[in-house]
C-alpha cells in the first residue's frame, strides 16, 4: 500500500469496493479516505455507491410491519412528546422547500425564456428595419438602372445622330451634346458642360427652319439627357441665353452655340 | 439526494419522523441483505431492528460528504448481522451455512433468498456469484474468493468486471427513462 500508488492502480486494486462494504482495516480506511480527496477517485467511488444502492433496491425484501412498529415504539419511549409537533412541521417544511425549489426553477427558466424571447424580438426588429433600408436602396438602384438603360438605348439607337455643340466667343467654355433621331422624332440634350447661369437667366434651345427660330424648350441646367421638342425640317440647333422662364423669340445677340444638322 | 440530506439533518436532530421516513425508504434494501446473510427470518428481523436502533443512536457519526446514507447503513446492517450470526453459530456449534438454509426451508413461508432480482440477472453467472457473495452474503473478499475457489486477484477482477457491466446496464436504463420523460413532457 504505497502512498505513491497511481490512480489507475487504486481504482483497479479493489480497495474502494472493499471500503464501500466496510471490508477494510482501520489503516486501509484512513488510506482510502485520503484517496477520496482526489476528484476522479471520489467520482468513481460515488458511482460505485449509486450502483450498489440500485442493486440493493432491486433486491429489496419488505420486512414485516411489526419490525417498524417495534422500532418506533422503542424510540418514542425515549423521546418526549412535544418533539412530535415540531416534527410534523419540519415534515411540512421539507415539502414546502421542495415546492419552493420547483417554483424557483420554473420562475428562473421562464424568466430566461422571457429574456430570450425579448432579445429575439429585438433582433427581429433590427433585421426588419435593415431589410427596409435594403429594399429602398434596391428600389433606387432599379430606378437608376432603368434610367441608365433608357439613356443607353437612346444613345445606342443606330438612327440616333450625335451632334456636338461648342460655345462661341461669348461662352467659350460651353459645350453640349444633342442626340437627334429622325425616325422616332426625338431630340435629347446633354447639358452637363454648360456653364452655370445667374438665377434670372435660362438656356433655351431653338430650331432654325427656313430662317425662322422655333422654340425647342428651356434647357434644365446640368441634366445628363433631357428630352427637347422635335421640330421637323430643322436645319440647325441653336442655344441662347434668355431671361428666366424663356422667351417666345430668341435674343440673337445672346446666341452662344449652334450646330447644323447636315 | 437532496431529500435524504434534509431527512438526515432531521434525524441527527433526534427527529423520529425522519427515522420513520428513512426506514420506509431503506428497510427493504437492508432487509434484503440481512436476510441473505442470516438466512433466518426471525433472526433477520431482530438484526433489522437492531440496525435501525444503531442508526438512530449513532446518526451523528454519519458524515454525508463521506458517502451515501445507504452505504453507511449497509455497513451497520452487515456488521450487526455477521456479529449476530457468529454469536448464534457458537450456540449451535456449527459454521456450515448450508445448515441455516435447511432450517429456513422448513418454515411456513420461506423467502427464497438464493435468487437475485433486477439488473444483476443480466450478468454472467460467475459475476453474479461474486457480487452476491460480497454484496448480499456479507463475505469479505478473502472469504469470497475461497468460497468461489478462485485466486483473490481473479476474484477482484470478477467484481470489477461485474460492476462495470452493471454500470453499462444502468446507463442504458437511465437513457431510456430520460427518453420516456422527454416524450411524456412533449
Amino acid at each position: 500500500m504505497d502512498a505513491m500508488m497511481e490512480k489507475k492502480e487504486i481504482l483497479e486494486s479493489g480497495i474502494l469496493e472493499r471500503y464501500l462494504l466496510g471490508d477494510v482495516s482501520e489503516m486501509e480506511q484512513l488510506q482510502v479516505e485520503r484517496y477520496l480527496q482526489d476528484t476522479e477517485i471520489r467520482n468513481h467511488y460515488r458511482q460505485l455507491e449509486i450502483d450498489f444502492e440500485k442493486l440493493a433496491m432491486e433486491n429489496a425484501i419488505a420486512p414485516p410491519t411489526k419490525v417498524k412498529n417495534s422500532i418506533m415504539a422503542q424510540i418514542s419511549a425515549e423521546t418526549e412528546p412535544p418533539k412530535n409537533e415540531r416534527l410534523n412541521r419540519s415534515g411540512l417544511k421539507s415539502y414546502l422547500a421542495i415546492a419552493a425549489a420547483l417554483a424557483l426553477l420554473f420562475g428562473v427558466s421562464s424568466f430566461w425564456l422571457y429574456m430570450k424571447l425579448n432579445s429575439t424580438e429585438t433582433q427581429l426588429e433590427l433585421v426588419r428595419s435593415q431589410n427596409e433600408v435594403i429594399n429602398e436602396e434596391l428600389e433606387d438602384l432599379v430606378k437608376n438602372y432603368d434610367a441608365v438603360i433608357n439613356d443607353y438605348q437612346i444613345i445606342s439607337d443606330p438612327n440616333t445622330v450625335k451632334l456636338i455643340m461648342t460655345g462661341n466667343e461669348k461662352s467659350p467654355n460651353a459645350s453640349a451634346i444633342s442626340y437627334v433621331n429622325h425616325i422616332h422624332k426625338t431630340v435629347y440634350l446633354n447639358a452637363t458642360e454648360l456653364p452655370e447661369l445667374p438665377k434670372d437667366r435660362d438656356y433655351q434651345l431653338w430650331a432654325d427652319v427656313e430662317g425662322e427660330m422655333i422654340n425647342m424648350g428651356i434647357i434644365p441646367e446640368g441634366t445628363a439627357l433631357f428630352a427637347m421638342n422635335y421640330i421637323d425640317h430643322a436645319e440647325s440647333f441653336n442655344i441662347t441665353i434668355e431671361p428666366a422662364g424663356g422667351s417666345d423669340h430668341p435674343t440673337v445677340e445672346q446666341l452662344i452655340s449652334n450646330v447644323y444638322l447636315n | 439526494m437532496q431529500s435524504d440530506l434534509l431527512l438526515i439533518q432531521q434525524l441527527q436532530q433526534g427527529n423520529a419522523k425522519a427515522l420513520s421516513s428513512l426506514y420506509d425508504k431503506y428497510s427493504g434494501a437492508l432487509y434484503g441483505v440481512i436476510l441473505r446473510i442470516c438466512k433466518d427470518e426471525a433472526l433477520a428481523q431482530d438484526v433489522l431492528q437492531e440496525t435501525f436502533m444503531k442508526i438512530w443512536k449513532n446518526a451523528d457519526k454519519y458524515y454525508p460528504d463521506k458517502g451515501k446514507f445507504y452505504t453507511w447503513s449497509y455497513r451497520i446492517a452487515r456488521n450487526t448481522a455477521l456479529n449476530e450470526l457468529r454469536a448464534t453459530s457458537k450456540l449451535i456449534q456449527t459454521e456450515d451455512l448450508g445448515v441455516y438454509k435447511d432450517t429456513t426451508a422448513t418454515e411456513e413461508n420461506p423467502i427464497d433468498t438464493r435468487k437475485l432480482n433486477g439488473s444483476i440477472q443480466q450478468l454472467e453467472e460467475h459475476h453474479q456469484k461474486a457480487l452476491d457473495l460480497v454484496y448480499f452474503k456479507g463475505l469479505t473478499h478473502r472469504e469470497a474468493h475461497q468460497e468461489m475457489g478462485v485466486p483473490l486477484g481473479t476474484f477482484k477482477s470478477y467484481i470489477q468486471q461485474a460492476l462495470r457491466k452493471l454500470r453499462d446496464i444502468y446507463q442504458v436504463e437511465m437513457i431510456l427513462i430520460i427518453g420516456f420523460l422527454i416524450e411524456w413532457m412533449l
